[in-house]
């Protein structure tokens, strides 16, 4: 009887698209749905120092957390530059990668192809390299004694007098601490936009953008009124996909905050400050962390939400091909 | 309106060689088709024109304008494509609207123009829907109105038929030759369908392999080919080729020997040519005629013909009959020619040897 019954389940319509569909909800389940749950309920403990015995089942204040985070975000002035860090270099670096993405798909697209792979191959480097590697790497260039490439190099032309530490002095900040994270960031991000830009590109078809010629489009009409419209869904997934991956990323962040290179709280954006709370040993806060991660998410959530929204995905649904 | 002159025109991807030496005049406001088998150059000789691709020598001219160097957008041509090549996120009325949207044509204009050739190709009502709500034949047509609306110079098509089934080929063909009258435009027109070209063009010019085989208006064409290769592709079923013995200037096929009044070298090889529908198939050889005895191997009766296949010395050749034609296969029969329509042609060079 029941497998009668997992049979004709598994031969129905509904019942292949389970089929299909099972491994992936499987996968999301384990790994992104398990853990977000979880940190949601730890955000509802006073949970720290990792005393899981003694406080991970204390839930008799569940939104403590969240008050000492509102009270520490607007009260708290480090905390205070942490979201404006945030804000803008998670905005910043998306427009660097977004537009730089798109303008490199764009040059590589249009230019000869025995140069456009060397090019293409070239802005995927830093993609390929070791963080640890790839951030000492710019960890060396601003470094702020006179053996930084950037100081030796403007020292050596005149335009600085005395070596400048790029990330950390107070006259600088919060730009220079931002500059040099949207910079460090946006270099790896880019190539990323670059990729699937440019096979969006090469999979618009020859005659198409031969029509525009004849029609009499310059290259800038070209881009404007076929190149762009044609790839435009993939604008809106990357622009989606790099804002989720701006909030959460942390790792290059972590870094040159930890090598001193960029100043602690301008440097410090919400995800490298949910992984300090959490697991450094100032804080060991695992709770308040939980909380801040949470905030995080819902945010990543609604803005990727609002950004679909914006740049119209409903319209970008392709209906289905007949009946499936 | 302009004439389009090509001088010595060579054209290569890397190491192919797409058109070779081609020395082309298409006439002002004639009909000019293009016809050539798969790969022989068609697409490449129309997007030259257009300014697509440049040549690797030579010298393009509209009218007294040396254009060679000229991008696309400075040489006011239309080009309809095979695939169409319809902007799938532009509505019908904006892909029409679209060449004039770039020379900033005022709107009330451009909105005036577009009805305009919309109703002359009989699309009004399609003109708020996208490229992939239409039809095969419904795209053609915006396609080519979109190629109409900025009154090129030059009017180009590349195949614009044939992705539509037969009937409506048939159909619209017919309404792209009154279009092109009307409009009194020059057109260049490519197609290896031979009759397409026989039913549209004022002059066709036969390409294969990206050399010209001959420029000729259709009747001369199909009457006079210039060589083996363009006997071979016009006409349907096509001309009947074979290959013959001279035997003291007289030419000797499937057993029996023709005397052809024409100069003909005392011996060696030569290529006997003549239309299905030229000759007839009897009993007996007939006075004037070139007479050679052969066996019916296949009867295909097409209702207002019937299509004979008829074994000659070894080779098959195809000769059409009347609907009353009374043959089956096994039959000793003639085939018959009339001198006057014997062709031949120098298995050497292809060339036609004139008599
Ligand atoms: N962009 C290109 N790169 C390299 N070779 C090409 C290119 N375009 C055409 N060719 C070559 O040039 C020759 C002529 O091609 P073309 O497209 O002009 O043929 P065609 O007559 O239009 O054929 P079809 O009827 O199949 O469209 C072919 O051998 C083709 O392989
Ligand atoms: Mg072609």
């Amino acid at each position: 009887m029941g497998a009668e019954r997992l049979r004709s389940f598994l031969t129905s319509r509904r019942g292949h698209l389970a089929f299909f569909l099972a491994p992936a909800l499987t996968l999301i389940t384990i790994f992104y749905l398990v853990p977000l749950i979880l940190s949601i309920y730890i955000s509802l403990t006073p949970l720290k120092y990792w005393q899981l015995n003694r406080y991970l089942t204390d839930l008799s204040h569940p939104l403590e957390n969240y008050y000492r985070l509102f009270y520490l975000v607007t009260h708290h002035p480090d905390i205070g530059k942490v979201v404006i860090t945030t804000i803008v270099f998670t905005g910043l670096t998306l427009v660097v990668n977004v537009v730089g993405g798109l303008l490199l798909a764009l040059a590589t697209y249009l230019m000869e192809e025995r140069f456009s792979l060397f090019y293409r191959t070239l802005w995927l480097l830093p993609r390929m390299t070791p963080i640890a590697v790839y951030s000492l790497l710019w960890y060396y260039f601003f470094h702020g004694s006179r053996f930084g490439i950037l100081n030796s190099i403007l020292l050596s032309l005149g335009v600085i007098h005395k070596p400048v530490w790029w990330g950390v002095d107070e006259k600088l900040l919060p730009w220079g601490a931002w500059m040099i994270l949207v910079y460090v960031n946006g270099l790896v991000g880019v190539s990323f936009g670059m990729i699937i830009f440019y096979s969006a590109l090469r999979s618009i078809p020859r005659e198409q953008v031969m029509a525009a010629r004849v029609d009499g489009a310059t290259t800038t009409q070209l881009i404007r009124y076929v190149l762009i419209p044609s790839i435009k869904w993939h604008i809106v997934f990357v622009t989606v996909w790099e804002l989720l991956s701006l909030l959460t990323t942390y790792a290059h962040i972590f870094l040159l905050v930890e090598w001193g290179l960029i100043d602690k709280w301008w440097g410090t954006t919400w995800a490298l400050f949910v992984f300090n709370t959490a697991f450094t040993a100032q804080a060991l806060d695992q709770g308040l962390a939980a909380a801040a991660a949470t905030v995080l998410v819902a945010i990543g959530l609604v803005l990727g939400l609002i950004t679909l929204k914006i740049m119209g995905f409903k319209e970008l649904m392709i209906e289905p091909r007949g009946e499936l | 309106m302009v004439e389009v002159r090509l001088e010595n025109v060579t054209k290569k991807f890397g190491r192919v060689v797409a058109l070779r030496d081609i020395n082309l005049r298409f006439r002002d406001g004639k009909f000019t088709v293009v016809l050539g088998p798969s790969g022989s150059g068609k697409s490449t000789l129309l997007y030259l024109i257009a300014g697509i691709y440049k040549p690797t020598r030579g010298r393009i001219y509209f009218d007294d304008k040396d254009v060679t160097n000229l991008p696309p957008n400075k040489r006011n041509v239309g080009l309809v494509f095979q695939n169409y090549a319809l902007y799938p996120h532009m509505t019908v009325y904006e892909n029409i609207a679209f060449p004039l949207k770039l020379r900033k044509t005022p709107q009330r204009k451009i909105d005036e123009k577009v009805h305009e050739v919309a109703k002359l190709l009989h699309i009004e009502e399609l003109l708020d829907r996208y490229p992939h709500q239409l039809s095969g034949g419904q795209q053609q047509r915006v396609a080519l109105a979109r190629a109409l609306v900025k009154e090129p110079a030059v009017l180009l098509l590349d195949e614009p038929l044939s992705n539509l089934d037969a009937l409506l080929r048939v159909k619209i063909r017919a309404e792209l030759k009154k279009l092109q009258e009307q409009l009194g435009i020059t057109a260049i027109y490519v197609t290896h369908d031979q009759a397409e070209a026989m039913a549209l063009a004022d002059e066709i010019i036969v390409i294969h392999r990206g050399v010209i085989q001959q420029k000729a208006p259709p009747k001369k064409i199909y009457e006079e080919p210039a060589n083996l290769f363009v006997a071979g592709f016009i006409g349907n079923p096509p001309t009947n080729l074979l290959k013959a013995r001279l035997v003291d200037g007289a030419i000797e096929l499937g057993g029996s020997r023709i005397t052809i009044p024409a100069r003909l070298p005392r011996d060696g090889y030569i290529v006997v040519g003549f239309r299905p529908e030229h000759a007839s198939v009897d009993a007996e050889p007939l006075e004037n005629h070139a007479s050679i005895p052969g066996e019916v191997y296949v009867v295909e009766d097409m209702g207002k013909e019937k299509i004979l296949t008829i074994i000659i010395g070894g080779e098959m050749v195809k000769v059409i009959a009347p609907p009353t034609a009374e043959f089956k296969p096994g039959d000793k029969v003639y085939v018959n020619i009339p001198y006057r329509r014997i062709m031949l042609f120098d298995p050497e060079t292809g060339a036609r040897i004139e008599a």
